[in-house]
């Protein structure tokens, strides 16, 4: 039984089906495009490494261990599903992130196949000894490679100086040193634990037919014993764990990035601090505020600086990136920044401007066919309706606006800074 | 003269191109599955004769013109146009295009439907967009003396940070060997010291030479008829007094008689390696594709499966095919004591099929990918509007549709012909400091 849901002011609609299973599934049939995108997503991303099942002992698994799990399912005991993939041109990918794992494709052909073949993989892991090993020198390149990039470590390092107990101050891929404690039986286990019907998500858009994919679904998603899973809470203060982090490297000017700490926060109290603290980080820090422009012309900030809002399952973070010789003035002043606004706040029209351009961003997610998908991913992992962000983006309001700019506590606030050697 | 619509065979509907000036292009794509509309002008230009003007100086043009302009004379009160047309993004590119230079500015934004207010989004981006290109914050031959220092720190700082991304580093490091003697030696952006030197006036120079003496190509792609944007375009670039105007060029990169071998070292964890082959003779440009896709350029590629999984040398190794330069280059992030052995690995995989060919089932699965991605072309905006503007400097417009049957009547011997076309001109190693490479 689908369910329809309408999407607000853009027109779309997006249907809604849960499987018997407990897999809950959002299509969005997109007229005229000639591609489809699925995404499955699990709730389990690298945050999860403590957790108890169905009330038993803690269990607590190395960092880097959904990572590495999403790496190995594409194995199978005959094809990987890279080949399988390769049978019918699809193209495929996964992506594990703090609080997700996805697997997708995207065809032009062989829609219900290539379905198939993703829930099919994705339901049936095959863990040996052997292959856990072989896959370890691969993803020790690819934590290596992250290694050498200057944009990724300063990120890295902003959140191990703003969280001190929340798991996302370890990198998703873990250590060449985590990993190596990650054994196929423990894949298993975590598989098991967290892979679970009721715990996943397939989100599909674009050219295909919802009651193909609901048959498809029929066919191929399994039934599971429901597990009584806890991820085990973690006691994050309240305040930055460091207030400035600095690490060298060949870099030609230092980067710097400052997160501000908020308040922990989930499903739909998240995407409305998402919405609103990246409407008033652009009124105050974009392109056209004061700041910017005072900035850029005394020649403390250049066009690589930034701002965006950090999001994910309990934890929103507004911050700004940049390049800049003087990372501890720019600080400085965007914390005299925040100050002045609370004291005399921005227009109306200014902030009517800024709501424009966010809905303009959020609506031409669903002129892409993979944008489309992926929004609507985020939202079912919150556990919002699939609109839910450009519905937000569309409602913001001004006098709210300004409330959360008064709970924003600038001296909460970590520095990470990259000098060059 | 270049082919419009009505003379090439087997355009699609969508797509139509029609000449609106002396060297000036207006190419439209139209199709009602798009949300946004995206407009964009293109300049080709040559590297030399151009009146001693520097590459530092036409790169830091598109800079100066998308900071401001005379109407919105600052970036402040540009970026508040920007956000009134719901979140509007001009973007700006400079790039190799055979051994031409081309400089893009575009716009693009929401369709009209999707405005809250009825706003004409339209035509009030593709006038904001002609703003910026035609009436720059310019007086008495010379961009604004401010705009400039402002933007000749950013394009520095630019020039500088390719020591952020050792994967860029390594591309543009590689260049000064792999391309000697060719436009692509050097950045597109020109050095540090070039652009140092830049004047208002040189940069008002360049940009004068873009507009009176480059080969224009303007594409509108979306979901509308862009009948006004054209009217609007057509009066802005149609009317300026052009001569001279560049001819678009593509030559092979020159084969060296023996190969180089050069080594970096810097202070970093994983070395980067670069191995260019080079084949000026290729012509079987689709032969070609197919072979740089089963060599490294798919999940199921000898490099993936080989190098990557069954050797587990490295998270990356792939293949590119660069087909004006006639130039195949293959890359892989790899421990520093692995170089040797992954180099030799590419140049087996290599050699394999020069000896061997390719499998009937490589040769399914790489022309069922290039199927996916053609149909996927139309999806997006950008890419349809990409492939046929990637065809420019071709001057023959080929459909998806047209290119997707020269595809599909490869035959894996014309892979192995391919293959043995391509020799080894350099090989390029950026790698981590102390690191024995033996």
């Amino acid at each position: 039984m689908t369910e329809k849901i309408n999407g607000s002011i853009i027109g779309e609609s997006c249907l809604k089906y849960v499987h018997p299973s407990g897999v809950t599934v959002f299509m969005l049939p997109m007229k005229g495009y000639s591609t489809v995108t699925a995404q499955f997503s699990v709730r389990f991303g690298s945050q999860d490494c403590r957790f108890r099942i169905n009330g038993g002992e803690v269990i607590t698994i190395p960092d880097g261990t959904a990572h590495y799990l999403e790496h190995k399912l594409f194995e199978s005991e005959e094809k990987d599903a890279f080949a399988l993939f390769a049978q019918t041109g699809a193209s495929c990918n996964a992506g594990t992130s703090y609080d997700y794992t996805v697997y997708y494709f995207s065809c032009a052909e062989n829609f219900a196949k290539n379905l198939e073949i993703l829930l099919g993989f994705v339901q049936q892991p095959y863990f040996t000894p052997e292959n856990v090993e072989k896959e370890r020198g691969i993803i020790a390149q690819e934590i290596t490679m992250y290694q050498d990039s200057p944009n990724w470590r300063v990120i890295m390092e902003l959140l191990s100086g703003v969280y001190s107990e929340n798991p996302i101050k370890a990198d998703v891929a873990g250590t060449v040193e985590s990993i190596s404690e990650i054994t196929d039986k423990m894949l298993y286990d975590v598989y098991n634990a967290f892979y679970n019907p009721a715990n996943m998500y397939l989100c599909i858009s674009g050219n295909f037919d919802p009651d193909e994919a609901v048959s498809v679904c029929e066919k191929c998603l399994n039934g599971r014993t429901p597990l009584e899973l806890e991820t085990v809470p973690f006691n994050e203060p309240r305040e930055v764990a460091k207030k400035r982090t600095e690490i060298s490297m060949p870099v030609s000017k230092p980067l710097f990035a400052a997160g501000f700490k908020r308040p922990d926060a989930y499903g739909a109290a998240a995407l409305e601090d998402y919405i609103y603290y990246n409407i008033i980080f652009d009124v105050i820090f974009g392109d056209m505020s004061d700041f910017y422009t005072r900035m850029r012309d005394a020649g403390y900030l250049n066009d690589s600086f930034g701002d965006a809002v950090f999001k994910g399952r309990g934890y929103v973070m507004p911050y700004a990136v940049g390049e800049s010789d003087d990372p501890d003035y720019v600080l400085s002043e965007m914390k005299k920044e925040l100050k002045k606004f609370k004291a005399d706040p921005p227009t109306r029209e200014m902030f009517d401007r800024i709501k424009k351009a966010t809905y303009g961003d959020c609506a031409r997610a669903y002129g892409n066919v993979e944008a489309a998908a992926q929004t609507m991913t985020e939202a079912a992992l919150d556990g919002l309706p699939p609109f839910s962000k450009l519905d937000a983006a569309a409602s913001a309001d001004y006098e709210k606006m300004l409330g959360k700019l008064a709970e924003l506590d600038e001296e909460n606030v970590c520095l990470s800074v990259i000098r060059p050697l | 003269m270049r082919p419009t619509y009505n003379e090439t065979k087997g355009l699609i509907k969508i797509f139509e191109r029609k000449q609106i000036g002396s060297g000036v292009w207006f190419n439209r794509i139209t199709d009602s599955r798009f949300k946004i509309n995206k407009i964009s002008v293109g300049f080709y230009t040559a590297f030399d004769d151009n009146g001693g003007l520097s590459r530092a100086d036409f790169a830091l043009v598109p800079y100066c013109l998308t900071d401001c302009c005379e109407k919105y004379p600052d970036y402040k009160s540009l970026s508040m146009r920007f956000a009134e047309l719901y979140g509007a993004s001009i973007s700006d590119n400079v790039t190799f295009a055979g051994n031409r230079r081309y400089t893009s500015i575009a716009i693009s934004t929401l369709d009209d439907r999707y405005a809250l207010d009825g706003e004409k989004l339209e035509r009030e981006s593709c006038e904001l967009l002609i703003e910026c290109i035609r009436r720059p914050l310019a007086a008495d031959g010379a961009f604004d003396a401010n705009l400039v220092r402002l933007m000749k720190t950013e394009l520095i700082d630019a020039i500088d940070s390719i020591i952020n991304d050792k994967r860029s580093l390594a591309v543009r490091r590689a260049a000064l060997t792999a391309f000697v003697g060719e436009p692509q030696e050097y950045s597109v952006n020109g050095t540090h010291e070039e652009a140092e030197k830049v004047t208002p006036q040189s940069a008002y120079a360049a940009y004068r030479h873009m507009l009176e003496h480059g080969h224009i190509e303007i594409f509108a792609v979306g979901c509308s008829d862009f009948s006004e944007s054209e009217k609007l375009l057509t009066e802005a670039f149609g009317s300026i007094d052009r001569r001279d105007i560049c001819e678009l060029c593509a030559e092979p990169s020159v084969l060296k008689k023996v190969p180089a071998d050069v080594t970096e070292r810097m202070p970093m964890q994983q070395a980067v390696t670069r191995m260019y082959f080079k084949a000026p003779e290729m012509t079987d440009r689709y032969a070609n594709m197919l072979f740089s896709m089963i060599l490294g350029g798919m999940t199921t590629s000898r490099f993936f499966e080989n190098i990557r999984e069954k050797q587990s040398l490295c998270y990356y190794c792939s293949s590119f095919s660069d087909r004006l330069k006639r130039t195949l280059v293959a890359n892989a992030g790899i421990e520093p004591q692995n170089v040797k052995r992954t180099q030799d690995a590419i140049i087996n995989e290599l050699n394999n099929i020069r000896e061997n060919g390719v499998t009937d089932e490589e040769l399914r699965k790489a022309k069922l990918e290039v199927m996916n991605d053609i149909k996927s072309l139309y999806d997006n905006v950008g890419s349809i509007g990409g492939w046929y503007l990637g065809q420019v400097t071709d001057g023959v417009f080929l459909s998806p549709e047209d290119y997707a049957e020269q595809i599909m009547a490869v035959t894996a011997e014309r892979i192995r012909e391919v293959s043995r076309l391509y020799t080894l001109d350099t090989v390029y190693t950026l790698c981590p400091e102390e690191v024995s490479n033996d």
